[in-house]
Parts: structure tokens; C-alpha cells; sequence
């Protein structure tokens, strides 16, 4: 169990919907799973767009939904996107991400801090999705965002935690919930995160075009839970010589 | 003439009647008139107007 924005979840696997060859999977692995938070975007529907489904009637009513502003280029679209998320779904979570090129993806620091400052002071649970940046981590935190998503690499890319010397502080200084998102390709990804002391992971694209999503998020669930156990525990240390496991005496000579 | 989603048509009536006249299930849409949210309890009483720029949304899967 473990407290954030909020709540009370069992689930440290946060999902994001996005590429998902059918919303359906989204109940299966609510009940399947255990995932209990669920990322939706806000696009247009209707005339002249390639979007007739809507998410939200495929999320359980108990799931968590937490809007992502992506697309936004600046924090006042971001801001209007959480407006019209919190609108449609009553929910007050928010993804600030926000991103000027489609080629790297990469945050825009400066438009997500401006963007968390309004929308912490309109009642929103802010997650804003950053770089592994303790100076602004820091920055954020004390604006009062519930907490930071640092990449673990470019979205979508599956290279796993490509900057642990950056998360490494960040998971140390910063005292609200740190949750690693994008770029985690495979379970032993998320275990890794877990171990290094993440309080949660967020995975999209390695779960959703797998060739069995929910089959996929049940791996990824037991991954981050061996993980935060691990972490609970405390890893041990590692050594440049082999330490015998069995006792060094009192051998059999025959 | 209004503009919904870049597209010009001619319709005369309030938001609510809009979105039922594009099939769209007016639970799951916000709209923005001239980059403006409507809340869907003024939807009946907004009369959308020639030249108004209307902008249907909904939640779609997203990371």
C-alpha cells in the first residue's frame, strides 16, 4: 500500500492507454493486473479527426485516471487541457507533459514548471514529466506537486534506465513520490527502477504493443513488486572476489 | 456557418444539439467555443453563432 495524490493504492504500476490495440484490455488489466492507474490524452473527436472512441467508458469506475496534457507545445494549452480533463472525468490528476518536437519528445522544463505553479494553485494533483533534473525536481517539489516522473529514456524508445546517475539523486533528495516514466522497455526494467528506491513506474508502449498487453502488464506488475520488495529490504553489497556461500572448512578428504 | 474541428458547416442551434447531430455522446465530450470550455450546463442555453469556432474533445488512449 502506499499513499499518493490522495490515495491509497496497492499498485505501484501505473499504465498509460496510449497505442492499445483495443480499449478493452484497459478492464482486463484493472482486474488482471492489479494496475490501478490508469494515462488518457485529450484529443479532438468527431468531424475531421481519426478519433470515435472514447477511453473513459472502457476505465473502471474504482480506477484512477490521470489526464496527460501531451500535445500541449506550451503551459497554457497544457493548462487548458487539464481544465477540459478535470471536467470530463472529476478526476484532479494530472500528467504535465509538455513537448515541442515529436522527434525526441523531450520535456520542455521551463513551459512544466510554469504549468505546475497555475495548476497546483487550481487544486490539481500534479505529476509533471521531466528530466532526471534535481535542480528542478527540487524546484517542483517545493511548489507542491504530488510528485516527479523523471525519464528513464525518450518515450517509446524501450532502452530502460539510460540515466541512473541522474535518477539516483533524485530518488535520494527529493522526499515526494519519484515514479520513473518513459523509455521502460522490459520488466527487469521496472525491477531495476523499483530497486533504486522509485516509489512507482509508468509504462506505456512496452506493455500496449506487446503481442498480449495484459499478459504483459501482469509481468511488469510482478516485476515491480520484486523490485520494492528488494528495495524494502535493502540491497546487499557487491564484491570484487568470490564470498564462498558454503563453509571454507572442515571438507570431506575421503 | 460555424467551424467545428476545422471543418466550416452550417447549423444553427445550442452545443448540446450539436454534438447529438454528430452522433457524438454528449457524456464523454467537452467543448470549447472560440478556445473557450462550455460547461456542460450551459450547454443548452449556449446558441452557437455564425462564425463561432467550435472544438469537440474526448479522451483517447495516451502514456
Amino acid at each position: 500500500m502506499f499513499e499518493i495524490g490522495g490515495k491509497t493504492l496497492k499498485s505501484r504500476l501505473f499504465v498509460g492507454t496510449g497505442k492499445l490495440p483495443d480499449y478493452s484490455l484497459v478492464e482486463k488489466m484493472y482486474y488482471e493486473a492489479g494496475v490501478e492507474v490508469f494515462a488518457v490524452a485529450v484529443r479532438r473527436i468527431g468531424p475531421n479527426t481519426k478519433h470515435t472512441k472514447n477511453v473513459l467508458e472502457y476505465i473502471p469506475k474504482n480506477a484512477i485516471i490521470m489526464v496527460n496534457t501531451s500535445g500541449a507545445q506550451d503551459h497554457k494549452e497544457a493548462v487548458k487541457i487539464a481544465m477540459i480533463g478535470r471536467e470530463l472525468t472529476n478526476s484532479n490528476w494530472v500528467k504535465v507533459e509538455i513537448e515541442k518536437d515529436t522527434k525526441y519528445l523531450f520535456p520542455d522544463s521551463i513551459e512544466t514548471l510554469k504549468a505546475c505553479e497555475i495548476l497546483v494553485k487550481e487544486g490539481f494533483n500534479v505529476f509533471p514529466y521531466i528530466y532526471p533534473d534535481l535542480n528542478l525536481a527540487k524546484e517542483l517539489e517545493q511548489i507542491g506537486v504530488e510528485a516527479v516522473m523523471p525519464l528513464g529514456s525518450p518515450i517509446g524508445t524501450n532502452k530502460g534506465i539510460g540515466c541512473e546517475v541522474l535518477l539516483k539523486p533524485i530518488i535520494n533528495e527529493i522526499k515526494i513520490p519519484v515514479i520513473i516514466d518513459a523509455g521502460i522497455g522490459r520488466p527487469s526494467h521496472a525491477a531495476k527502477a523499483m530497486e533504486m528506491g522509485a516509489d512507482a513506474v509508468l509504462i506505456n508502449t512496452a506493455i500496449a504493443t506487446s503481442s498480449d498487453p495484459v499478459k504483459m502488464a501482469l509481468a511488469f506488475s510482478k516485476a515491480v513488486e520484486a523490485g520494492r520488495l528488494a528495495f524494502e529490504v535493502g540491497l546487499l553489497k557487491e564484491y570484487e572476489y568470490a564470498q564462498a556461500s558454503s563453509p571454507l572448512e572442515d571438507f570431506i578428504t575421503g | 456557418m460555424i467551424r467545428v474541428n476545422d471543418e466550416e458547416m452550417e447549423f444553427y442551434g445550442n452545443v448540446l444539439e450539436l454534438l447529438l447531430s454528430l452522433n457524438l455522446n454528449p457524456q464523454v465530450c467537452a467543448v470549447l467555443v472560440n478556445g473557450e470550455i462550455v460547461k456542460k450546463e450551459m450547454w443548452e442555453n449556449f446558441l452557437l453563432k455564425d462564425g463561432d469556432y467550435v472544438e469537440i474533445v474526448s479522451f483517447v488512449g495516451g502514456g
